[in-house]
């Protein structure tokens, strides 16, 4: 298995960097994320037909199709729209782009992603890859996200460590991290 | 803010030089205490070569944590590339340390010390746009630093035409958050580009290539506020403070029982000194470690309090300035423990990029978990010491090399608490849990 180690632990970050960065593109990766969302892949154009017909429809500056993404709720795509006139359709602009669309929807649906990607013409897994790596940014709406709730609570975040330092230094009794075991008198 | 702790009154001042204005981004008031004085005399009389000669004098080094000297940097810089090259500086004021406010400190009591040192950094090695990047998550940072770099546009110290140059240079402030890699400076410089943040192979170093692949100093926002006093004052000034490989002055976050608030230290003060700083200790309570670092940092025990608090000295012995955090665990602390938490703390916040980033800072981490939880293999101490050895040899960024220090050095000072914990599955500090605590430990805990 690619993603998980004999133990069970993640093993792949899903981050693509190894395929964006092998040089002769012999790395590919696709996929869909577990929850059946985020179609993505990262390759030569051969691998992927409706990559390939991307890139030309592109060059030649037609819009492009998005087939594969139909099935996606269908979002309003005017605030995108705003965000990427504001920022002039730039994708060095990506951070400030994708943190105000996270602003007008709560979060970031895939068909703005999607759109960001069409119309900026950066590569729709390098965005992916950006807007997974900062931990303010979230693919769920706020209400509906249990599972990225459960996730976070496991992962001590940043600034939970200043309290987590002060429980070590307090000694004994503070630094507990596990329940602990039941006293008997 | 986080408080200033009391210092003796021969300490030298050079970043907090200028004493606290009403409203820090009042222009008038920073002028009349000498903010600008600096890039004046660096523009009208010095000019970019000698500003750099200056800086190298002065022996000014990163205080971002590398110490890496800071004129070298921007010859670096300046030469690198072709003469009307699009060159960058990038203030780097993300403070990623959660328990160290020493950068957040100086933007907020002296935001034109950062601007002026950044506007004296993009003259000497000819940049057309210097960007201050600080953590989004303070609001009210950005604003200050977007209302001072207005009026010192406004008067023409920065802006088209600064200083009657005929030159053009953009201030910029940019907020950035998500992640504590950001403070790196090639993960900061990914994070301007709208990319993934992680770290970049080096060299080339970004003086050579950075934002967009222009040349670019980055710069921590003390060691640029400590440049115009450098400018006004002289370099011999600046090379008299401080310790002979260390000159000048660094911030510190001291922090102990009683006390925690930011100070600046001449380096090369003996550690004893800072860690006075913060206090006393809880009555009857004995100094067991000191944490110089932050999460990345190293426990020294007591003995080693007399060690000056400069760069090479605390690498010489296991730590480092980091961000200037120094943390004081008395007696009731557990440094196994603590090695454990820091190393957990660094591995959660690796980026995955590299094999001893994403996988040796963890198995750190898991080795660390399982001592501390009566789980021990008897060749663990082993273990750590050769994989802590790979990760340091092989390693991407130096966040995962200094990622092997907390664990590295409970390891050398603290070798019989660890081996409690190895051999005996026993904690003697009766910190660690489940694991057996020492009868002692038991009856002197407050719940019997
Ligand atoms: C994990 C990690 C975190 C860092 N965090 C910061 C930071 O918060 N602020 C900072 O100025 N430098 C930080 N640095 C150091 C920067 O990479 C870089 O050396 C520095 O910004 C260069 O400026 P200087 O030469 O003025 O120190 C960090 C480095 C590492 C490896
Ligand atoms: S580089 Fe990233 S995507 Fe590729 S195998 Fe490694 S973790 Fe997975
Ligand atoms: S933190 Fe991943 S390479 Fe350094």
């Amino acid at each position: 298995q690619l993603l998980y180690d004999e133990y069970g632990t993640l093993k792949c970050e899903t981050c693509f960097q190894c395929a964006q960065a092998c040089p002769i593109e012999c790395i590919d990766m696709g996929g869909i994320d577990t929850k059946n969302r985020y179609h993505i892949h990262w390759g030569p154009p051969e691998t992927y037909g409706e990559r390939r017909d991307e890139s030309a429809l592109r060059r030649s500056g037609r819009p492009v199709p998005d087939r594969a993404y139909e099935h996606f709720a269908p979002i309003d795509l005017a605030p995108v729209d705003a965000v990427l006139s504001e920022y002039d359709y730039d994708p060095k602009h990506l951070l400030p782009m994708l943190e105000a669309t996270q602003a007008a929807y709560g979060y970031l649906p895939v068909a703005a992603i999607k759109h960001i990607s069409n119309m900026t013409g950066a590569w729709y897994a390098m965005i992916y890859g950006t807007a997974t790596y900062y931990g303010h940014l979230r693919f769920d709406k706020p209400a509906d996200r249990p599972q990225a709730d459960a996730l976070a609570a496991a992962r001590p975040p940043e600034s939970s460590y200043r309290d987590a330092l002060a429980g070590s230094l307090a000694g004994r009794g503070a630094a507990r991290r596990r329940p602990a075991r039941p006293r008997s008198n | 803010m986080p408080g200033l702790l009391p210092t003796p009154t021969d300490w030298p001042r050079v970043m907090l030089a200028r004493p606290t204005a009403k409203d820090p981004a009042d222009l008038d008031v920073a002028v009349r205490n000498g903010a600008f004085a600096g890039l004046r005399r660096a523009v009208h009389e010095l000019g970019p070569e000698a500003i750099i000669r200056e800086v190298s004098a002065s022996g000014l080094r990163g205080r971002g944590g590398a110490g890496f000297p800071t004129g070298e940097k921007w010859r670096i810089c300046a030469t690198s590339g072709l003469p009307g090259q699009r060159r960058y500086v990038v203030a780097n004021g993300y403070g990623a340390d959660p328990a160290s406010g020493t950068d957040r400190y100086l933007m907020e009591r002296d935001p034109y010390a950062v601007i002026e040192g950044a506007a004296i950094a993009a003259f000497a090695v000819s940049a057309g746009e210097a960007i201050i990047a600080v953590r989004g998550e303070d609001a009210e940072i950005v604003r200050l630093l977007e209302s001072a770099i207005g009026a010192a546009e406004e008067a023409g110290f920065i802006g088209p035409d600064f200083l009657e140059t005929g030159m053009e240079l953009t201030i910029s402030v940019r907020p950035v958050q998500g992640a504590y890699m950001l403070g790196e400076e090639t993960v900061l410089l990914k994070a301007l580009e709208g990319k993934r943040g992680q770290p970049e192979q080096r060299p080339p170093h970004p003086a050579e290539r950075g934002l967009f692949g222009q040349p670019t100093v980055v710069q921590n926002v003390q060691t640029l506020a400590a440049v115009p006093w450098i400018v006004v004052n002289g370099a011999a000034a600046f090379a008299a403070i401080g310790s002979k490989g260390s000159p000048g002055t660094v911030l510190v976050q001291a922090r102990g029982a009683a006390r925690d608030g930011v100070a600046e230290v001449p380096l090369g003060t003996p550690l004893r000194e800072i860690v006075a700083l913060a206090g006393p200790l809880p009555q009857g309570r004995t100094a067991k470690a000191v944490l110089v670092g932050g999460p990345s940092g190293g426990l020294l025990p007591p003995e080693m309090l007399d060690t000056p608090y400069e760069f090479d000295a605390l690498r010489a012995a296991g730590a480092h300035i980091g961000s200037g955090s120094v943390v004081v665990a008395d007696d009731r602390a557990c440094t196994v423990d603590l090695a454990r938490l820091l190393t957990r703390f660094c591995a959660d916040e690796a980026c995955g990029k590299t094999i001893p980033c994403r996988i040796g800072t963890r198995r750190l981490s898991e080795i660390a978990e399982r001592v501390t939880s009566g789980r021990p293999r008897p060749t663990d101490t082993q273990l750590l010491g050769d994989l802590a050895s790979d990760v340091v040899e092989s390693g991407l960024c130096d966040h995962e090399r200094l990622a092997t220090l907390p664990l590295t050095s409970a390891m050398r000072y603290f070798p019989a608490e660890l081996e409690e914990h190895i051999l005996r599955s026993s904690c003697p500090a009766g910190v660690c849990n489940p694991i057996a605590m020492p009868a002692t430990a038991l009856a002197a805990s407050p719940a019997h």
